[in-house]
C-alpha cells in the first residue's frame, strides 16, 4: 500500500511572466482567499452594531476577543507597543483559522511554508527595524562582528534563521500533523480490508455478530453495567459493517469516527497552540529587539 | 484530468508575496471593521464611566459644601437666638426693677400724703372741737350765769378759756 503526501495543488501556471518567469498559482492562494474572506465577514458581524450600555451576547463575545487579545500584548511587550496588536491579533486569527480550516477538508494555507515564511517575514523586517532603532544603524553592524570579527558569518546566518525557525516551527508542527493523520488514515484503510475482509466472507457469520452484539446490548441494559453494553454496541456496528460489506458496499469502514481521535489533538490542539506560540515568539523578538 | 502538486517543501515567490499582501490586507479589515470598532464601544464606556464618577464627586462636594453652609447659617442663628434671648431677659429685669422702684416711690409718696392728710384732719378736727366747745361753753355759761355780756367780752371770755383749755389740751 502506498501513502502519497504532497504539497499544494497547482491550480494554474503562467509561462514566461516578465520579471518572475514560470509562476504557478496555488491552492494556498486559493485557501487563503477563503480564510481571508471567513476571517473579514467575522470581523465585520463582531464590529457592527457595537452599543455602548445594553450588550448582546455577540458583543460580549468581540469585547472578550479584544480585551484578551490586547491583555496577551500587554502582557508580553508592555503598553508602549500598542500599535502592534492588530499586526499580532492578524496573525493569530489568520493562523488559527487556517489551521482548523483542513478540518473541513480544505487544504490549510498553513500547510504551505510559503505562508508562514510570508509572517515570519515580515516579522523579522519589524525586529529588524527595531534593532536598528534601539541602538543605531553603525552599532547594529558592529553588533554582527561580536565578539571577534571572524564570527561575522555566523552572526548573520543566526540573524537570517530567526524567520526561518520561526516559519519552520510553525509549518513543521501542521505538516506532522497532515503526515500523521494521513499515516493513519492509511493504515486504517488497510486494517479494514483486512478485518472486513475476513468478517465479511460470510452473512450468517456476519448477521450472527450482530445479533450477538444485539443480545448483549440487551444484557447489559438489564443488569445495569457497562461493560456488556460497549461490547455490545462494538459487535453490533462490526456485524452491520461485515454485512454491508458482503452485500457489496465495500468501504473502508474503520476509516470513520477512529480518526477524530488523533486529529483533536493534530489538528485543534496544534493549531492553536502553534498559532498562540507563533504570536507570542512575534511579541518577544520585537520586545528584546526594541532593547527592553 | 492528471492533477499536478508542488513538492512538499518548497520555494513558490509567488505564494511568498501574495501571502504577504494577504496579512496586510487582513490587517487592514480585521483593524478597521473589528478592532477599532471594538475600541471606539470600550472608551465610550470608560469615558461615560468616569464622567459619571466626576459627576458624583462634584454633586459630592457641592453636597459638604452646602452642609458647611448650613452649619455655619445654624450656628450663627443659634448666636443670635441666643443674644436676643440674654438682652430680653436683661431689658425684663431692669424693667421689673424700674417698676418696683416707682411702685415702691408710689407707694411712700402715698404713705407721706396720707400721713399729711392725718395731719390736717386731726387739726382740723381739734379746731371743730374747739370751735364746738367754745360754742358749748358760751351756750352753758350763758344759761348758768344768767348774765348778759355783750360781744366783745363774751369773745374775750371765751378766748381766755380756750387759752386755758389749749393749755390744758
Amino acid at each position: 500500500m502506498e501513502v502519497e503526501i504532497n504539497g499544494a495543488r497547482i491550480l494554474a501556471t503562467f509561462e514566461n511572466v516578465p520579471l518572475l518567469g514560470t509562476v504557478q498559482i496555488t491552492q494556498t492562494l486559493a485557501a487563503a482567499l477563503l480564510v481571508m474572506v471567513i476571517i473579514s465577514a467575522l470581523s465585520i458581524w463582531l464590529g457592527s452594531g457595537l452599543k455602548v450600555t445594553g450588550i448582546s451576547r455577540k458583543q460580549a463575545a468581540a469585547e472578550m476577543l479584544y480585551t484578551s487579545l490586547v491583555k496577551f500584548v500587554r502582557g508580553n511587550m508592555g503598553v508602549q507597543f500598542d500599535h502592534y496588536i492588530p499586526l499580532v491579533g492578524t496573525i493569530f486569527v489568520t493562523s488559527v483559522v487556517s489551521n482548523l480550516i483542513s478540518l473541513l477538508g480544505i487544504w490549510s494555507p498553513t500547510a504551505d511554508l510559503m505562508t508562514e515564511l510570508a509572517w515570519a517575514l515580515v516579522v523579522f523586517v519589524l525586529i529588524t527595524y527595531h534593532k536598528i532603532k534601539a541602538s543605531g544603524i553603525l552599532s547594529y553592524l558592529k553588533g554582527f562582528l561580536d565578539p571577534i570579527f571572524i564570527l561575522a558569518p555566523i552572526n548573520v546566518m543566526s540573524e537570517c534563521f530567526t524567520p526561518v525557525s520561526m516559519a519552520c516551527r510553525h509549518f513543521g508542527n501542521i505538516l506532522s500533523g497532515t503526515v500523521i493523520n494521513a499515516l493513519i488514515y492509511a493504515a486504517l484503510t488497510a486494517a479494514s480490508s483486512a478485518l472486513f475482509g475476513v468478517l465479511g466472507s460470510s452473512l450468517a457469520a456476519a448477521v450472527l455478530l450482530a445479533l450477538l452484539g444485539a443480545g448483549l446490548i440487551l444484557l447489559g441494559r438489564k443488569k445495569q453495567k457497562k461493560l456488556p453494553f460497549v461490547l455490545g454496541i462494538l459487535l453490533a456496528l462490526l456485524g452491520i459493517c461485515a454485512a454491508l460489506t458482503n452485500l457489496g458496499a465495500d468501504y473502508p469502514w474503520l476509516t470513520i469516527g477512529i480518526p477524530a481521535i488523533p486529529s483533536l489533538y493534530f489538528d485543534w490542539f496544534g493549531g492553536c497552540i502553534q498559532a498562540f506560540i507563533f504570536c507570542t515568539l512575534t511579541t518577544l523578538f520585537i520586545k528584546q529587539a526594541a532593547g527592553d | 484530468m492528471d492533477t499536478i502538486y508542488q513538492s512538499l517543501v518548497t520555494v513558490n515567490p509567488v505564494t511568498l508575496i501574495g501571502q504577504i499582501c494577504n496579512l496586510f490586507i487582513q490587517l487592514y479589515i480585521f483593524k478597521r471593521f473589528f478592532l477599532d470598532k471594538v475600541k471606539a464601544v470600550l472608551d465610550q464606556r470608560r469615558e461615560a464611566a468616569d464622567r459619571q464618577i466626576a459627576d458624583a464627586e462634584a454633586a459630592k462636594s457641592e453636597a459638604l459644601a452646602m452642609k458647611q453652609t448650613y452649619e455655619q447659617n445654624m450656628l450663627q442663628a443659634k448666636a443670635k437666638a441666643d443674644d436676643l434671648l440674654r438682652n430680653a431677659q436683661k431689658t425684663a429685669a431692669a424693667r421689673s426693677e424700674e417698676m418696683l422702684r416707682q411702685t415702691q416711690q408710689q407707694v411712700s409718696q402715698l404713705k407721706a400724703k396720707a400721713s399729711s392728710d392725718i395731719v390736717l384732719e386731726k387739726k382740723k378736727a381739734i379746731n371743730d372741737a374747739k370751735n364746738q366747745i367754745s360754742d358749748l361753753a358760751v351756750a352753758i355759761a350763758g344759761k348758768v350765769v344768767q348774765r348778759e355780756l355783750n360781744e366783745a367780752d363774751q369773745s374775750r371770755l371765751i378766748d381766755s378759756f380756750l387759752a386755758e383749755l389749749g393749755e390744758d389740751l
